[in-house]
């Protein structure tokens, strides 16, 4: 293949777009950027939290006060005289503690039986369906990366905790950026310049080489300014008990995520949305432990991380979304566990939240092939995120969506 | 350009790991035609395979109980086993004289994407690693019931569970959707008959062994994709894969893994009808045909063990014998690609998952960390204004850009930066 064809062929199948899109930023604007502009106070910073397997979601928010739940379930349900009692009907699982003292300072949303239309019960295509939030077009791009695309060039604008980036925040042409847990270490002096040269766009690049070369651009941009901050000392939760001079609230690879965003958050980074995310739901077998140990450190990885936040000035800013690809069956399976199904509660947490439910509790009497009925698209919800959290008209991120509910 | 210099840069990078040094210069020479047939053709005796002693991976037995001296032995034990296993693997990936077994081997792993850290056992992961390389190029039909009654695979799934009085859905949702058909190529109601089908087996988890428990079979008529007889794992397994979506789904999952994640596979190809009899060595043949191999739109980037591989193989590493094999693992864990340890049961992303800034800052380490234990003499001895086009021969590179040239220009004076930043590079990442 001669180069000429092949440059041709890129540019008329638009493969060459990522490198002539994306302005070159050097070390020097992004530092300064960092230290010059930091975020503004006040402006909301979004926190994604994906529960990766399947969440069971009528063991998160359990109605306690229907048979049929028991009586579908008799292995694992949870006890009236268990559940964190959030109202005569609903009840927290046992291990969310820490998501129920925020719940009484009205600080929380739950929004019921949430999915989307003809729900997929494969883990992969339901979480691409979420992520992407198009289930009727099924783009590829993910919901936040496309908010991404429609705001100035920032590497920092959007991260991901982890080095493999979700597609929440991939777009066409343009993505957020992933941190690894411990920071950056980049090569230093001479020779960083000579790897910095690899970072160039070149128009013979096709789509994956120039993404290639944006990764190492935006590994020098971000790691310039993410690096110093990562060695501070986390925010001190001081409404904690502490233990050995650390806050009490376990250890878990989740509240390690959440102690990056804090110090960073406070830092000044301008990031507006964050992505962190647990995986394990997946509970085919012995759930009601398993879940609960998940359940019990999001809970208290969400809620320290609140009480961190709150002796900063960006503690009124912060919201949090918590959710998964899918809730689970109604009936429980043989093996103590429950298999993939359908609707379930998204959790909305800050102090820009209007706390309390929304949405019907789907019933358990009127299932869907043994599955419960989605009673709330979950567009109404990005929806809301995107205009009252984020400030962006979202229809266009959405392909067109246009209702929305009222949570802030 | 040499003529076909993209179709064998593609050879050597996706059914093999890129080539040894002097390869690709010597295949550029033989041609595409003799390369393919060199490439494609398993030989009988594999000696550089064969240097690579089995590993001592044996069934542990049960757990001791707690708080016994047998149990710190079972732990040690155990986590020996669980380093050995990747690293076994890894040396057989880069010393194999023969590539494309492992490939092969390589890809049905991340098809039937089972981790280790729910088996909590290495041996029955070890067994299954020798069904598939047994079936790499073998029969589908016969590797996916060599896999109803494999150990790692049901207990993953959680088969065990799967009983007539209570069915679990888990084994018989992804054999349908990512191991045999593709979803939404089946309905749910197929899903729930599929898994009255799988009832009845049983896995001894220290072993793997899977046995039969008729009491706990469903022997009941099953309807499954229009069919009514009373299935059984086996003959619904053999009901699934004789479907043409079948060969639709593993003709999609070639050409996803091999050929391109960004474009699909066209709708008029021939992938589908080379499949026709199951036959996997044939679907291989088609998916290296010219036409597919020369279209420059086909790029996909290299997963962190295929580009680890390549690199091993170009600079002649034993990856056992780095020091240390340790350090080696936590390396392939930054970069999120563990062999024995996909993320889930669809296995590792694809393309630009790979290409995020914390993956460039792992493999700029990675790199200088390797380049630091090799023999780089044959590149020293090269005029430093040569390197750049002898290391684009040397490593299958189609064509460094004007950026990586102006880059790798700065540090030509220099073997092992000029090595890591060709290794690094856009275009040694990604396959053209």
């Amino acid at each position: 293949m001669d180069t000429l064809s092949r440059r041709k062929f890129l540019q008329l199948s638009g493969a060459a777009a990522v490198g002539a899109a994306a302005p070159l930023l050097t070390m020097e604007d992004i530092a300064h950027a960092a230290q010059a502009r930091p975020l503004p106070l006040g402006t909301p910073i979004l926190i994604m939290v994906t529960l990766y397997g399947g969440n069971d979601g009528l063991n998160t928010v359990v109605p306690f006060t229907d048979p049929l739940y028991f009586s579908m379930r008799p292995d694992i349900s949870y006890a009236p005289e268990k559940v964190l009692k959030l109202d005569e009907q609903l009840g927290l699982n046992p291990a969310m503690t820490g998501i129920k003292s925020l719940w009484d300072q009205k600080k929380v949303a739950i929004v019921r039986g949430v999915g989307y239309p003809k729900p997929d019960r494969s883990h992969f295509t339901s979480m691409a369906i979420w992520q992407s939030g198009a289930p009727v077009s099924r783009l590829n791009s993910g919901w936040l990366g496309r908010w991404v695309e429609s705001q100035a060039v920032d590497p920092m604008l959007a991260i991901s905790l982890g080095s493999v980036l979700p597609p929440l925040l991939a777009g066409e042409k343009r993505s957020g950026s992933a941190l690894p847990l411990g920071g950056l270490v980049i090569p230093t002096g001479t020779f960083a310049k000579d790897c910095q040269k690899l970072a160039q766009a070149v128009s013979t690049d096709n789509k994956l080489m120039a993404a290639a070369a944006t990764s190492m651009r935006t590994l020098f941009s971000v790691s310039n300014t993410v690096t110093p901050v990562l060695k501070m000392p986390a925010p001190v939760a001081d409404d904690l008990p502490t233990v050995n001079g650390g806050n009490a609230g376990g250890d878990s690879n989740l509240a390690q995520q959440l102690d990056v965003v804090a110090k960073l958050i406070a830092a000044g980074s301008p990031t507006r949305v964050w992505s962190v995310s647990l995986g394990g739901f997946d509970t085919h077998a012995n759930e009601a432990n398993a879940q609960a140990e998940l359940l019990g450190t999001v809970s208290a990885a969400l809620s320290r991380f609140t009480s961190q936040m709150k002796n900063t000035s960006r503690g009124k800013d912060i919201v949090m979304m918590v959710y998964s690809e899918f809730g689970r069956r109604v009936k429980g399976n043989a093996s103590q566990g429950t298999d993939h199904g359908t609707a379930g509660p998204v959790f909305l947490i800050g102090d820009r939240v209007k706390g309390g439910f929304y949405g019907d509790q789907p019933s358990l009497s009127n299932l869907v092939n043994g599955d419960l009925s989605v009673t709330t698209d979950f567009r109404d919800i990005y929806a809301a995120v995107l205009e009252d959290v984020l400030k962006t008209p979202a229809e266009k991120v959405l392909t067109g969506w246009k209702s929305k509910g009222q949570y802030f | 350009m040499e003529t076909n210099r993209l179709e064998i840069a593609r050879l050597y990078h996706r059914f093999g790991f890129g080539p040894r040094p002097g390869e690709f210069k010597a295949a550029l020479a033989n041609g595409l035609s003799a390369t393919k047939t060199a490439l494609l053709s398993v030989p009988a005796v594999d000696s550089g395979a064969a240097q690579v002693a089995e590993p001592n991976i044996t069934n542990l037995g049960t757990r001791p109980d707690q708080k016994t001296s047998a149990l710190i032995e079972f732990n040690i034990a155990l986590r020996q086993q669980v380093k050995d296993l990747p690293l076994w693997w890894l040396d057989r990936m880069a010393l194999s004289d023969h590539a494309l077994t492992e490939r092969m081997t390589w890809f049905w792993h991340g098809h039937w994407a089972t981790a280790i850290g729910k088996i909590n056992h290495a041996y029955p992961i070890y067994v299954q690693n020798q069904t598939l390389r047994k079936y790499a190029l073998g029969n589908f039909g016969e590797m996916t019931s060599a896999m109803i009654n494999d150990g790692a695979l049901q207990f993953w799934l959680d088969g065990g569970e799967n009983t007539a009085k209570s069915p679990n859905e888990n084994l018989a949702r992804e054999l349908m959707e990512l191991f045999v058909l593709g979803v939404n190529r089946y309905t749910e109601t197929d899903v729930r008959e599929l898994s009255r089908a799988l009832t009845g087996y049983q896995i001894e988890r220290p072993s793997g062994k899977v046995t039969f428990n008729a009491k706990r079979y469903d022997s009941n008529i099953k309807t499954i994709l229009g069919s009514s007889t009373t299935f059984n794992g086996i003959s619904a397994a053999a009901h699934l894969v004789a479907q043409k979506d079948s060969a639709k789904f593993i003709s999609e999952r070639f050409w996803f893994r091999f050929i391109s994640s960004q474009i699909e596979l066209p709708s008029e190809n021939s992938l589908e009808k080379s499949f026709e009899t199951r036959d996997i060595s044939k679907l291989v043949v088609a998916l290296a045909d010219s036409q597919i191999l020369s279209n420059p739109s086909y790029s996909i980037v290299k997963p962190p063990v295929e580009w680890f591989i390549g690199v091993a193989r170009y600079l002649k590493l034993t990856p056992s014998a780095l020091k240390t094999p340790g350090q080696l693992l936590s390396y392939l864990d930054k970069l999120a690609q563990v062999p024995f340890n996909p993320p889930n049961v669809g296995g590792w992303p694809t393309d630009e998952s790979w290409l995020s800034s914390a993956s460039a800052q792992s493999r700029i380490q990675f790199a200088a960390w390797l380049i630091k234990q090799a023999d780089l003499t044959a590149l020293a001895a090269i005029a430093p204004n040569k390197r750049i086009a002898w290391l684009q021969d040397e490593l299958g590179v189609l064509s460094f850009s004007t950026r990586t040239r102006l880059a790798l220009n700065g540090v030509k004076g220099t073997p092992a930066q000029l090595l890591q930043l060709a290794i690094c590079s856009p275009e040694y990442v990604v396959s053209a």
